[in-house]
């Protein structure tokens, strides 16, 4: 609630008063993003452009809701689950169709989850624990679990990796070629790098009630949304202070006073999501824990964020995994995190460790992320001081995301997420994503917290967690940053979200 | 006569060949995976070896050249791996902003370098003579990626004139798309200006002093009829050859510019494709961008025959 | 073509006759300025060049930072001087590395008739590519480092001076002295070295000016589109391109670099023009 209450300040803070007129039905707006999606098949993509687009088009069974709590979307209400956690019965909701005038019913809903668990990173990972998915009748589905699993509400409510429920006949695609879902806006025409056009779908059932989060109604307020890939963030800052745009997102945090300058007005999500350092802790240097404690005590994230973020309006030093405001905030473990970094305490970490300045330690990174690569330049600069040898790869996305595939090529790679709602979900959970972070005592912490159906309980259990991540150090967390984004002052309704959806926007003046 | 034609058509031939031997061997030591791009962040390996398997990435290099040689006698470019459609399609939907670039620059182009240079012949030694000739080499000075942001921000940014990027919206009309070419035309047009003053100045001078411009002159012809009529009527053919010539290095050009103003045209389909490891479009572009200069040299040679049967290739 | 009319140009003759030039000479000032200052940046840069003080990033211009600092705290201006070094190296190597390809491929086409078509279909098909797209192409094949910007672009440059070497060689070839020494059983190499290479030294020092102009040109653009040399050494191009984002709060980072990309490239040329005036009485006419 409190992270909430500083979203609504911040929001509140920086557009002028405006008297809440009804909002009217019709326009047209043209939201800025950050690239070309690869796909417009969520299943078969993790990255959160891929998301943001494609959630208006398809629906999932459950989503979140304003606190990151599950709440039903295509199921008609939350399982029901057996008292050994392993069987989940879920009601459908009834008369909801397809953008193909067809009507979802269990068999769709089968034949996705089952395509999900066969094409999707997260579908695969629940596809080790999911024994069956049936379809009772035709508007329930029952999921049969090996063994308790908490975090398969939050992986059926994801954006990415998507669980989405589309017709049974177009389940058999790989890749998806009919780009056919429930959503509330409907795919019309798509020029690969000039725009994604979605229009309203006038047979699109929405939930009784208010919105909430991503869940509760729907609205359709908008006749149109274009996403125009513009993959130069200056690009999109000019964008945004021209008022090319109704909405323009991702953008340079530094750019805050030009957008204020501008046509259209910032909006800052805060926090947004956390820096990070992978470390490879399969080969070289950091399979090493002496080593990698040494760079633990070596980082200074004040400068780094200072350097990276450019004034403390935009991040916070802080090295809990969650922020506070999150159910999962807790200090346990943290005390390695030091602000300032402690230059002697690493030189002498190194010492311990018998490093001899001969093999220098390799941070790949890329400049995709203008912030990463300003972080690793001046995080190079501390590890040198504290006695390292560092060598900056700095190559292209692409080359990045092949590159970290391969344990021999790096040491630390540099990258981002967003403060996902569920803990499990983050990239060091699992024990083949790079890094390669596996530990008994990982192993020990992680299933525990992960069998655990009590919410109360696993908050308690999160704490061992976050304890071994500074214990072991597969990663350093850099601290919070926030996001910033542009948006017209007509346009109205649209909440600021790691993933912004524009169901419920609406034009004023319209 | 013939001879001189299959001559050259079989040079053509080899050059395509060896044209479509570089690109795939740049193309396939490129490091970096369209897969792993394409599977997002939290792909795991054995996903990304999946998806390689199915976009044909795998197989031996050979194996890899015999496919894509057969596919491309049968005029397939291939399929996007970033993009879900058929490389032809790509190209020929990114044509039109990359043609009309490169046309309106050259007309910028040359509309600021036939006076300049044609008045700086005229004029020669004199002080716009001079002054012509340092600006122009001082225009061909300035990076055009700079240029365009200094235009970006004033024109679009400051004074709102124009869009700072992109190329119209859904269904924008064809007027709406070419007011979104304004600005990179005049980067790109008034960086390549100074190569076209300079040739007709040249040109001019060469023909001013010429018999027939004395001849005419001494008639007591006007020098404005002397100049425009019989002068730059001569020196038109070299003129038009350096324009032909300019035409290509803008090619080269609009690859920066459109990415600047961000412009869906070939250019810029080239660059994001490199950084999405999107092979075939790689390949396809390149191709398709050297086969044009080829096949379009090849009509000049021919012209050139035509014209002068001495000239033997 | 026109080279051969005076063979035997010393070289100190030449200089002093580019300096009678105003406007080449201007152009030779500024280089030789530029060199200096970036041979001896270590003595005059006021910092070192990687020096962080995130707390005095982005200061505008005064006495402590003549050209300010940029997003790192670091000093633009010795940044500039470093920057210097880089870019010029990149250019001059370029330069080199294009003329030994194109001295080989040129010599080898125009001397001996066998390999003639084949090397000009080569060279044919290399130039086919746009320039900045085939050493986007070839950088991002052969890895994002300084070597491999200056490979890549050597290779693209490479056949123009093959096509202007070739073109000297053959009309070379036919001279009467030439093929004396052909008669006389002198051996090729020594023909080449000493006949044939000698000759095309001018037009090739007119054409290598150009291309050194084209190559810092073509590295800032590489550099700008993010597929150059890598981010953290400091060339013009990097610099532009990390300044880019700061364009209206610090302008100064991105105008410093881009101005000394202007004068350098337009220092040369001034020089090739003087260069292709004195050694091309043909085209001295004016181009």
């Amino acid at each position: 609630m409190k992270r909430l209450m500083q979203i609504f300040a911040s929001f509140a803070m920086l557009l002028p008063v405006v008297a809440w007129a009804e909002p009217q039905k019709g326009g047209v707006i043209d939201v800025a993003t950050i690239g070309e999606p690869p796909t417009l098949d969520p299943m078969a993509s993790t990255a959160d452009l891929v998301g943001i687009v494609t959630q208006n088009i398809y629906e999932t069974l459950y989503t979140f809701d304003k606190d990151w709590g599950v709440t039903p979307l295509l199921a008609a209400d939350m399982p029901k689950v057996s008292g050994d956690g392993l069987t989940y019965t879920i009601p459908l909701r009834t008369g909801v169709k397809f953008h193909d005038g067809s009507d979802m019913d269990s068999a769709d809903v089968v034949a996705s989850l089952q395509r999900w668990m066969k094409v999707a990173t997260r579908g695969k990972q629940a596809a080790e624990v999911i024994k069956a998915v049936d379809a009772p009748d035709a508007n329930t589905v029952k999921i049969t679990l090996g063994k308790p699993f908490a975090p398969l509400l939050s992986l059926l409510s994801l954006n990415n990796a998507a669980a989405i429920i589309i017709p049974s006949e177009n389940a058999g695609q790989d890749p998806l070629t009919s780009f056919v879902g429930t959503g509330p806006y409907m795919l019309k025409d798509r020029k690969p790098d000039q725009f994604i056009q979605l229009v309203r779908f006038d047979a699109y059932k929405s939930r009784d009630g208010e919105p909430n989060g991503y869940g509760g109604a729907r609205k359709q307020y908008l006749d149109e949304i274009r996403f125009v890939p513009v993959p130069d963030p200056n690009t999109r800052v000019e964008g945004a202070v021209a008022g090319q745009f109704a909405y323009v997102d991702s953008l340079p945090v530094e750019s805050f006073a030009k957008i204020s300058s501008g046509k259209t007005k910032p909006v800052i999500l805060k926090p947004f999501g956390w820096p990070v350092f992978v470390m490879n802790t399969k080969q070289g240097l950091n399979a090493d824990i002496r080593i990698r404690k040494a760079i633990q005590a070596a980082l200074a994230p004040n400068d780094m964020l200072l350097a990276a973020f450019g004034s403390p309006d935009f991040f916070a030093v802080d090295g809990a995994m969650y922020p506070q405001g999150y159910k999962w905030h807790t200090e346990t473990g943290t005390e390695p995190y030091k602000p300032e970094g402690d230059t002697e305490a690493a030189a002498a970490l190194l010492k311990e460790a018998g490093y001899d300045g001969s093999k220098p330690l390799r941070i790949l990174t890329s400049r995709q992320y203008e912030f990463h690569y300003k972080m690793a330049q001046v995080a190079a600069e501390y590890l040198k001081a504290a006695g390292f040898k560092v060598e900056l790869d700095v190559v292209e996305w692409a080359t990045l995301t092949k590159n970290r595939t391969d344990p021999a090529l790096w040491d630390i790679y540099i990258t981002h997420s967003p403060f996902l709602p569920e803990p499990s979900l983050t990239g060091i959970m699992s024990d083949t994503s790079p890094g390669w972070w596996v530990s008994d005592r990982k192993h020990k912490v992680l299933d525990a917290f992960n069998a655990e159906p009590d919410p109360a309980k696993r908050v308690e259990l999160w704490a061992p967690v976050q304890q071994a991540i500074y214990d072991e150090v597969p990663a350093f967390k850099v601290g919070d940053f926030n996001a910033l984004a542009a948006q017209a002052p007509n346009l109205q309704g649209v909440t600021p979200a790691p993933w912004p959806y524009f169901w419920n926007a609406y034009l004023e003046g319209k | 006569m013939l001879r001189s034609i299959l001559n050259r058509l079989l040079g053509m031939i080899v050059v395509m060949a060896l044209v479509v031997t570089i690109v795939f061997v740049i193309v396939r030591v490129t490091p970096g995976d369209p897969a792993a791009v394409m599977l997002g962040p939290d792909a795991s390996a054995a996903d990304i070896a999946a998806l390689r398997t199915k976009l044909g990435l795998d197989g031996s290099i050979v194996e890899q050249f015999g496919r894509y040689v057969l596919d491309l006698i049968k005029g397939d470019l291939g399929q996007s791996i970033f993009l879900g459609e058929p490389v032809t399609s790509a190209l020929a939907q990114r044509a039109e902003p990359t043609f009309f670039l490169t046309v309106f620059s050259l007309i910028i182009a040359t509309l600021i370098a036939l006076p300049v240079g044609i008045l700086s012949a005229y004029t020669r030694g004199s002080i716009f003579d001079q002054a012509a000739t340092t600006v122009a080499m001082f225009a061909a000075s300035v990076p055009s990626f700079w240029l365009g942001l200094l235009l970006i921000q004033f024109f679009a940014v400051r004074l709102g004139w124009f869009d700072t990027s992109g190329y119209g919206g859904p269904g924008a009309s064809f007027a709406d798309r070419l007011a979104h070419l304004v600005l990179p035309a005049l980067a790109l047009g008034l960086v390549s200006s100074a190569l076209i003053t300079r040739f007709t100045r040249a040109a001019m001078l060469d023909v001013l002093n010429d018999d027939y411009v004395r001849t005419a002159r001494s008639k007591g012809m006007s020098e404005w009829r002397v100049v425009l009529k019989h002068a730059f009527k001569n020196a038109l053919i070299p003129i038009l050859t350096v324009i032909g010539l300019t035409a290509a290095l803008l090619v080269s050009g609009a690859v920066v510019t459109e990415t600047v103003f961000g412009l869906p045209g070939v250019g810029s389909l080239v660059v994001s494709a490199v950084l999405r490891r999107d092979y075939p479009v790689i390949q396809g572009a390149l191709l398709v961008i050297a086969g044009l200069y080829v096949l379009v040299n090849f009509v000049i040679d021919m012209l050139y025959l035509a014209v002068d049967p001495r000239v033997r290739y | 073509m026109a080279a051969i009319s005076n063979p035997q140009l010393a070289e100190p003759a030449m200089l002093s006759r580019l300096m009678g030039r105003p406007t080449a000479a201007v152009g030779v000032l500024i280089l030789i300025i530029i060199a200096l200052a970036a041979i001896l940046a270590p003595v005059i840069a006021p910092y070192a060049p990687t020096k962080l003080s995130i707390a005095s990033r982005l200061h505008p211009p005064s006495f402590a930072h003549l050209f300010g600092t940029d997003d790192l705290g670091r000093d633009v201006f010795t940044r500039m001087l470093y920057a210097a070094r880089t870019s010029l190296s990149v250019g001059f190597a370029v330069v080199i590395f294009a003329s030994i390809i194109g001295i080989v491929l040129g010599l080898a086409s125009g001397f001996f008739r066998k390999l003639d078509a084949p090397v000009s279909r080569l060279i044919d098909a290399m130039m086919a590519f746009p320039d900045i797209l085939l050493a986007i192409a070839l950088v991002a094949a052969l890895g994002a480092t300084a070597f491999n910007v200056v490979v890549a672009l050597g290779i693209v440059y490479a056949p123009r001076l093959a096509r202007v070497v070739r073109a000297s060689t053959l009309v070379i070839r036919e001279l009467p002295y030439v093929e004396a020494a052909r008669a006389l059983g002198v051996p090729t190499p020594t023909i080449l070295v000493r006949h044939v290479l000698r000759n095309v030294t001018s037009p090739l020092l007119v054409q290598g000016t150009f291309i050194f102009a084209n190559a810092i040109l073509a590295e800032a653009g590489l550099s700008f589109l993010g597929v150059g040399i890598s981010p953290d050494i400091p060339t013009w191009g990097t610099m532009i391109s990390v300044g880019r984002q700061y364009m209206d709060q610090a302008g100064w980072i991105m105008m410093f670099p881009g101005a000394a990309i202007v004068i350098t490239v337009l220092a040369l040329q001034l020089v090739g023009d003087g260069l292709r005036d004195l050694l091309d009485p043909r085209l001295a006419k004016d181009i």
